[in-house]
Order: C-alpha cells, then structure tokens, then sequence
C-alpha cells in the first residue's frame, strides 16, 4: 500500500481547495435559455441546453492528473441550477457566511447573479412551479415539518449505474437510438412524437458528451506540447487518447474504464442536480475483467491500477455537492454527495462476487480516508469471512466506511418490489442506504416523514400544538381513548391521512419533472429508456420506484411504549394528565420524567413490550405507503432513514411521551432513542431484527463503538461474527461509528445521551458512563491517540 | 433512625443500611441502583437463551464470574447443566479458593477455567488475601490433571505480585502442570474504583499506579522462559 507523490499532491489539494460557489453552469444555461426560440420539445430543448453546457464550460486538467474532467470550472467548484431552484442573493451570502461548510461566493458570481440569473429565472424555477402546484394541505404540512419534499431543490435521479458502459461506447448508443427511431410506429402509437422527441434528445446528449471528451483530449495535447517533462507530457499524449477514445467506444482497459465512468458522472450531474447517490455501483465487479486482462498482457501493476484508483476516487471528492437554497441553506451542513460505491456481494449468476479488485478497492479507502465517494461491503453469506474483516480493519480507523450491507436481504428486497433475480442480484445500495436495481431503477426518494410530529397531532386531535394550525383529522380527543388500541387507531388515520397529502403532491411533482424536465442523458443509460423511446422521469426505467423515508421509529416505540405501560396497564396517569404534562414540556415533572426515561420499556433492549409497539409502528407505515401506484407505472414502498433530518423534525416536534424535551432530536433510522437501550449490542440487533427488514427498500441502524474495542484482530473477528448474526437475523444495514475523543468528552457532559456507549478498557468493557471520571479521562486521552 | 438523611446534601450511613432498596426504587434518575438480583436458574436461562443466534454464529457463549461464582455451587452447577442442554459454550472464572468437591461437581459441564493465580508465598498470600493458598494451588493441579481446560490468569498488581521472585515461583509452579492452555498477564488498572466508591466500600488500593509495559513485557519473558504460552485475547472476554 502506498501513495505515490503525485496522489499525495492531488489528494491534499482537493481536501485543502475551498468549495465555491460556481455560476459558470447557471449562466450557460441562461445563455442558452435567452437564445433559444422555443419551437423544440422539452426533451430536445434539455439536450441541447446540455450540448451547449457541454461545448462552452471550462476544461480543467490540473498538473499530475491521471483521470480528468470537473464538473465546475475548477476543482471544488460547485455549479448551481437555476431551472430546478435558483439562489436569492440571500442564500448566496448565507452560503458565504455560514460558519458551517460555507460556499465562497465570489463578488463576480454575486453580479452575475443580480443582474442575469437571478432576473431571468423569477418566475420559471422547477421549485417554483412546485410550490404553486402544491395544495394549501400539502404547504402546511410542508412548513409545519410532517414532511420534506427532496424535488423541490434537486431533480429525481437517485440511480446507480450497472456494467452497460463497459461494454457500449457512447456511439453505441446512438445507434441503439437509430434502430429504435427506425422502429416507430407512426401510424399506431399515439405516443410517438414524444417517443421520436426522446430518442433524438438522448442521441444529441449521447453526442455532447464524446464532444465534451474530445474537449478534453485537445486540451490535453495542448498541455504536451508546453509540457517540459517528458513523463508527464507522455501521460497527457495518453490521456489525450484515451478521451478520443471514451466514451465514445467502449473502453478497452482498466484507466479509459475509470476515465469512461468520471466522463459518465459529470454528464449526470452536470445535466441535473440529482443530488446523491448516483455512483458506479458494483465497482469491483466492473473493474475485474479490465484488470485481470491488463495485468495479463503486462498493461497494468497492481501499483500502477492502485495509483490511476486513487485518482479517480480524488475526482469524487473534488465535487462538493451543490449548495442548497432557502432555509436549506442555513441548516444543511454537508458538502458531501451520496456516491456509495459497493463491494462484495454476489455475481449475476449468484456466486460470491468477491474478487482481486474487490481488496484493491480496500486498500485504495484505507489509504485515501476521502468522505467521498463513500463505499459499502455488501456481505452475501457466499463471501469469505476474511473480506469483512479486511473491511473492519478499515472501520476501525474511525471515518465511518465503509458502512456494511446485506447483500442477500437486499436481493430479497428488490425481488419482492418485483425485480428479476439477476436484476436484483446486480443492485445494491446507494445514497444513505436505499436499494434499487443498477442500471435499470429510477428510485426517487421523495422526502422524509416525520412520524412523531404526527403522533403529536394525533394527542391533539388534529391540531398542531406548535402553531395551533389545524392540520390533521378530528381523529377524537385523547381523553376519551379507553385502551391503546384506540391510540394506535387514531394515530394510523393520521399517518394515512399525511401519506395520501405527501403522495398526492408527489405524484402531480414527477409529472412537472416528465413534462419540464427530462433528462435524456440520465435516460440513456437506465434500461430501458431507448428500448421504450421514454425519459427517465416519465417510466423510461424498467422498475420505478418512489420511496418515502420515515422518521423517528424510536422516539415513536418508546413513545407509545410510555403510553401503553403508564397510562393503560399501570394506570398511573391519564392520557390527557400525560398529554397536560408534554405541553409544558416537562416543567416541574422531572421526576416524572426520570420515570418515563428510566422505568419504561424501551425499544433496544430486546424487550417485546417495547419491541412489539416498534413493529407496530412499522407495520401502520408500511401498510400506509407501501405498493401504492406512482404515476410512472411503478410504486411506493418505505425505507427507514434520517440522514440529519431527525434533528431538524426534532426541533418543530414538541415533547414527546418517552421523556424527550421539546425540539431535541428525533431517534435516527431505525436506531433506539440516544442512550436508551442499555443491555448492549446484541440486544439492539435482536429488537431491530424484530422488524421485517425484507419489506423495506433500506434501514439504517447506527452502533458506536470505542477503537479499543478493534484493537485487537481477536475485537475483529467478534465485529465480524457480530455482522454475520444480525445479518442471519435479515438486518439490511449497520454502521459502526468508532468514537473519536470529542465524543468522549460530550459524554462526559451528557451522559444520558450516551448511556450505551461501550468501551474496552483492560481486557472487559464497560459502559463508558459507569466509569469513574479519572478513567474516562484516560480513556479519552488513549483514544485521542490510538485514532489517526 | 434512618441510613439515608439530608444535610445540605444527601448523606448515608452504610452502617444501618438494611439493604431493603426502597431508595433505589424511587430514584428514577438512577442515582442510587441496588447492585444483584436474585434470580432463578430458569430466569437466567431466559437471559442467556436470547444471545442463541450470536453463540451459534461464532461459538461463543456463558463466562461464569463473579465475586466468586464457586461461592454458589448449587446455583452455578445447575446453570451449567441448563446451558449444556442448550449446546452453549461455558466459562467459569475462579479464584480456586472452594473445597475440589465443588470442581469435581461441575468439571464434566465446564468448557474453559479461567483460574486466577494470585501470589505462590502462602504467607503474603495469606497478607493480601488472608487466607492460604494451598487449597487453591491443590485445585489448580488437581483440575490440570482431570484434563481440564484450563487458562491461569496472573493479575500484575504493583509491589504485590510483580516482583521477579514470585513470578518465578508461579511459572515454575505452572510448567508442572500436566496440562495448561496458557497463561494470561492482568495487569493492574483502576476500573474498579467507581464500583467501590458506588457500594460505599474503602477502596484500599488507590496508592497504585498503572503497571508499565515494560514490566509486562519482563514478566512475560519470565513466563516464555518457562515455554508456557501467553495469552493475549482469552476467551470470555466481551469485544
């Protein structure tokens, strides 16, 4: 393992260069928009927006790269997209302020922006469109944070690719297209000039990126030509070739396979803010053949494939994910896109998907420790033990990757929403933790939803006590509730009352995308957009999916836990007395609230009191959400994850019944409520594998451990045994976060937050709470130094 | 008059405290927690049957400690045999200090001893323990030559048992013995202190510092003097 200066150089850069707001994008895009006569369709009005995007953006080739291509003028140049959502001059100066993962936003941009961007897209943004589409109940819900709505800031495009560019040029694809326009039935299909319109746009996209390559491959002979070193002027004449080369034909080696890919990413993302996740999948198993014949006919080194990797994962992290707008703007601090990279698995015929490459990929993670792009080991029962530990080696280090799947769950999943068994086996997961079907899914996820706000609303018969807004259904006053089950009765109304809000604007919102939007890149390369003549965000796709992500599955099973136990079987309180005590948040109830905190049953401890009451809550949003009809032709199903919205659903959440104050933040994923479960690991993995994990498209359960605990292989080995179980017990996902000193000190501050923080001390652990505070202090000052 | 009163602070007298936990339980906030249960062969069973799935997957399974889970023998034996019912792997950990009855009783049902070895001079035994350790040495050789697995764990507590004299002593003693999986060094550390000062009890031996490597690694080259294998992960140990 090693880093050669080269990647050290690269590598440093890209983590030092300050993220900029860049309005190169926006201000090609109006170029084109004010030029345009407006006698195209919408989808050939989008590729050649994308063309020109394509032919006039900045080309940058910085000293030493071995695989080129940015998607801003430079590197850590975010572009923006004015037609989806446009920044106010606002939102510039809070991007450039905010101390938090702030843009720099140049005076020049700040101009162009007042009196071009800003001026000519009032009135015509995606978002909007959106909100005057929206119904009164849809904005009230929307504002009083039962729901997110992700399509207002970035467009659908939540899909991973699968081995096509590997095997098809760009060229290819045109001709594909060709055959398929031959094909049109003018005299039958109703549809046909949309499906023509399509075909011609995805063909002039499919042009526009191998003219953007040869960009670059001019570009790349004109550095040779000033270039002094002789090295380096032989890498740019090779770089120079393989751009003439890719993505036009399909690759022929290991470096235009990477290089083919980086071209493939921009053109995604530069033809649409898709936010997250779109990645390349199944890495190692595109990559193997590549390098097996490479390494073979003597083209490549382990070394040499070593190097062009890390410089293709630097190209990743080179691109901060685009600036959020509106209030977004201020809360959201990340940088970071979603492109999640898996390992492992299995093959298309099902045998263990392992392979050279696979531990090449390891190795490149460990060395490089880059946010992005993020990676997965996706563990099938089929895949030697030694790959997961290799990965755990890796964990333990303590940068969150790679996050740990189940590969034959996952199969499961995608096969009960309806994939074919070989579609299923080469997908995977993406983004945070959602699943889909590489190369042939358009899996959108749509927004979060905020399951303890509704069961607040549900305590007060419909009436949002943070605003005194009406917003959900008279479902009975709380008083009057004779048993639990009347409880969970009003409280599923609810759900299915916001649900059927949330899908019905969903479902008017992917039709704005269909009818303005389309994205006949993106289209090209989801199976089966050509084949059908269909975009991407019209049901081009083989499978189409649109998940809602709910929220708060702990708080909600300890909540109701409380209920049940105190106000129905121990009768200690009344439900409207309980309910009296949220609204003052807890004031002058502490002891009750201890009570509610400390002798209540809570979901993690493999309790079924609690347990039962979490599968509960489970099944009534399933049932909400799940097999309804998009308007693509596909359908709703559920995943369960937060990403950091469980701290901005817990700041418009009130007090809730498990002893939560108001505002603080909701339990993350399907995770017990911070500090609550206290019997260990293995009792979270037994509760959480109560849920049926096979019904969902993703579940994100998070475990904190101390690096004490991996020092040794043997704590490896456990970790290892550890995954296997939960994974034989059909849990979809884990994390194992390896604390860092600062967490330590914050548990020391707040120890009930981290009452179920382990920690190995000399040859036992204990909870790190239960030690004594010149203990902890040793813990912190060892931890503070075992951890790089 | 009662163990608990208030002087500007809560106050308690252990000295009258009956142990009737009536503190414990109206302290929600968990600032006073009875420490042990009691509890059933068959509640326990239900306990230890819910981690099934993760003994199966990588082959671990009950350590048995304590205190001194010999002090129970009837207890310990019939949990032993439950969890041998149950193909569950079983550790007992012990200072050797019991009648052999008690080993010879529940032997046949124990996969792994981990057997404390203190200090071989009966007399400072007797200072540091105050009791003799020839019963305990008794054990140990008679356990070894029942063909038990047995592990020796040695704790290094500083100016007590670290000196070069009776890590000699111990390691000698132990290369007799006819059959030994290794020895495992505990070095001294001080996560006890909370629990003591949590039960109210004196904890005598915070003069003590933390033992340093390099004198781990001294004792170690005694014991491999002696070709006895040193263990560094035994066991029985949580991850």
């Amino acid at each position: 393992m090693s880093m050669t200066k080269r990647v050290e150089k690269l590598r440093l850069q890209s983590l030092e260069a300050d993220e900029v707001l860049s309005s190169e994008r926006a201000e090609l895009l109006t170029e084109y928009y004010q030029q345009e006569d407006g006698l195209v369709s919408a989808p050939v009005k989008r590729a050649l927006a994308f063309k020109y995007l394509l032919e006039h953006k900045k080309i940058s080739i910085l000293d030493g790269e071995l695989i080129v291509g940015e998607k801003g003028p430079s590197i850590k140049n975010a572009p923006t997209f004015p037609e989806l959502c446009c920044h106010s001059l606002d939102d510039l100066d809070v991007l450039n302020q905010r101390e938090k993962t702030s843009f720099k936003v140049e005076s020049q941009t700040r101009d162009h922006y007042e009196k071009i961007i800003i001026p000519f897209w009032k009135g015509k943004s995606m978002r909007e469109l959106i909100f005057k589409e929206m119904s009164e109940e849809w904005k009230a819900a929307y504002q009083a944070g039962i729901f997110t709505e992700f399509m207002e800031q970035r467009a659908p495009g939540h899909t991973v690719l699968d081995d096509k560019i590997y095997r098809k040029g760009m060229l290819d694809f045109q001709s594909e297209i060709e055959q398929q326009l031959s094909k049109l039935d003018y005299y039958n299909d109703s549809q046909v000039y949309a499906k023509q319109e399509e075909l011609r746009a995805m063909y002039i996209a499919a042009g526009a990126l191998i003219q953007f390559a040869q960009r670059y491959a001019e570009r790349a002979v004109e550095l040779s030509s000033e270039e002094t070193d002789d090295t380096r002027k032989n890498e740019l004449i090779k770089i120079s070739e393989i751009c003439s080369r890719v993505p036009a034909y399909a690759p022929k080696n290991f470096w235009e396979a990477l290089q083919y890919y980086w071209f493939v990413h921009l053109g995604v993302t530069i033809e649409l803010n898709t936010w997250d996740a779109f990645s390349p999948g199944r890495l190692d198993q595109h990559l193997s053949p590549f390098y097996q014949n490479d390494i073979s006919n003597g083209e490549l080194t382990y070394h040499s494939a070593e190097e062009l990797l890390q410089c293709f994962w630097i190209k990743f992290n080179n691109q901060p994910a685009p600036p959020k707008v509106g209030v977004t703007a201020e809360e959201s601090g990340t940088y970071t896109d979603f492109a999640q990279i898996n390992l492992g698995g299995v093959k298309p015929d099902g045998t263990d998907g392992v392979n050279e490459v696979t531990y090449l990929l390891l190795d490149v993670i460990e060395e490089m420790r880059l946010l992005q792009p993020s990676t997965s080991i996706q563990v099938s029962k089929k895949n030697p033990d030694r790959f997961i530990k290799r990965a755990t080696k890796i964990i333990k280090t303590g940068f969150g990757q790679p996050s740990v799947f189940n590969a034959d769950l996952i199969g499961q999943e995608l096969i009960r929403m309806g994939k074919s068994i070989v579609d299923a086996r080469c997908g995977g997961s993406s983004g945070c933790v959602e699943v889909g079907a590489f190369g042939k899914e358009n899996y959108n996820l749509t927004g979060y939803f905020n399951m303890p706000k509704v069961l607040e609303i549900t305590l007060h018969n419909g009436i949002d006590p943070r605003t005194g807004n009406r917003l959900g259904l008279a479902t009975g006053n709380p008083s009057e509730f004779q048993s639990i089950e009347q409880v969970f009765g009003a409280f599923e109304r609810q759900v299915k009352y916001f649900v059927d809000i949330k899908v019905k604007g969903n479902n008017i919102i992917e039709r704005l995308y269909a009818q303005y939007l389309p994205c006949p890149f993106l289209s090209l390369l989801v199976d089966d957009c050509i084949n059908k003549g269909m975009d991407y965000h019209n049901g081009g796709a083989r499978y189409n999916t649109t998940y809602i992500q709910g929220v708060g599955l702990g708080t909600m099973a300890d909540a109701l836990s409380s209920i049940k136990y105190h106000v129905y079987e121990n009768t200690t309180l009344s439900l409207s007395g309980f309910i009296e005590i949220l609204d003052t948040n807890y004031a002058g109830q502490d002891q009750m609230r201890q009570k509610l905190l400390n002798r209540t049953p809570k979901y993690g401890n493999d309790d079924d009191f609690a347990d039962d009451v979490m599968t509960r809550v489970f099944e009534i949003y399933f049932n909400a959400i799940d097999g309804r009809r998009n308007t693509k032709g596909g359908e709703y199903h559920i995943n369960l994850l937060p990403t950091t919205v469980h701290v901005y659903f817990g700041s418009v959440t009130g007090a809730t019944p498990d002893g939560r104050l108001a505002w603080a933040p909701l339990s993350e994923g399907v995770s017990p409520v911070q500090g609550a479960d206290h019997k260990g690991p293995t009792a979270v993995l037994r509760s959480v594998a109560k849920m049926d994990h096979v019904r969902t498209g993703g579940t994100l359960l998070n475990q904190k451990f101390t690096p004490q605990i991996l020092e040794r292989d043997e704590g490896l080995d456990k970790l290892v045994q550890l995954i296997r179980t939960y994974f034989r017990l059909d849990g979809h996902h884990i994390q194992f976060n390896v604390v860092d000193a600062e967490t330590l000190r914050l548990a020391q501050l707040h120890p009930e937050q981290y009452r179920s923080l382990i920690v190995r001390v000399a040859g036992y652990s204990d909870y790190f709470c239960d030690l004594s505070k010149t203990l902890q202090d040793e813990i912190i000052n060892r931890t503070e130094h075992e951890i790089f | 008059m009662k163990a608990i009163r208030w002087e500007n602070e809560s106050i308690t007298n252990w000295g009258i405290c009956d142990d009737c936990g009536k503190c414990a339980e109206v302290c929600y906030a968990g600032a006073r927690e009875m420490i042990g249960s009691i509890v059933s062969v068959s509640q326990l069973m239900v306990e230890i049957k819910r981690d099934i799935p993760f003994f199966d997957q990588s082959g671990g399974g009950v350590t048995f400690t304590g205190g001194e889970p010999m002090f129970q023998r009837e207890f310990l034996w019939e949990s032993l045999l439950a969890c041998k019912e149950q193909g569950i792997h079983t550790i007992v950990d012990t200072s050797g200090y019991t009648s052999w009855e008690g080993f010879e009783q529940i032997i046949s049902c124990v996969d792994i001893f981990l057997y404390d070895l203190k200090l071989m001079d009966e007399t400072r035994h007797k200072q540091y323990t105050s009791v003799s350790n020839l019963m305990i040495l008794d054990n140990l050789k008679k356990l070894s030559r029942a063909r038990a697995s047995i592990i020796v764990r040695i704790p290094l507590i500083p100016g007590v048992n670290d000196d070069e004299e009776n890590i000699i002593q111990s390691a000698s003693f132990l290369s007799t013995l006819p059959h030994l999986l290794g020895v495992e060094l505990m070095p001294y550390h001080e996560i006890g202190l909370a629990k003591y000062q949590g039960l109210g009890m004196n904890y005598r031996f915070n003069q003590l510092k933390p033992i340093s490597l390099q004198h781990i690694q001294e004792v170690e080259q005694i014991i491999y003097n002696y070709h006895l294998p040193i263990l560094k992960d035994s066991p029985g140990r949580i991850i």
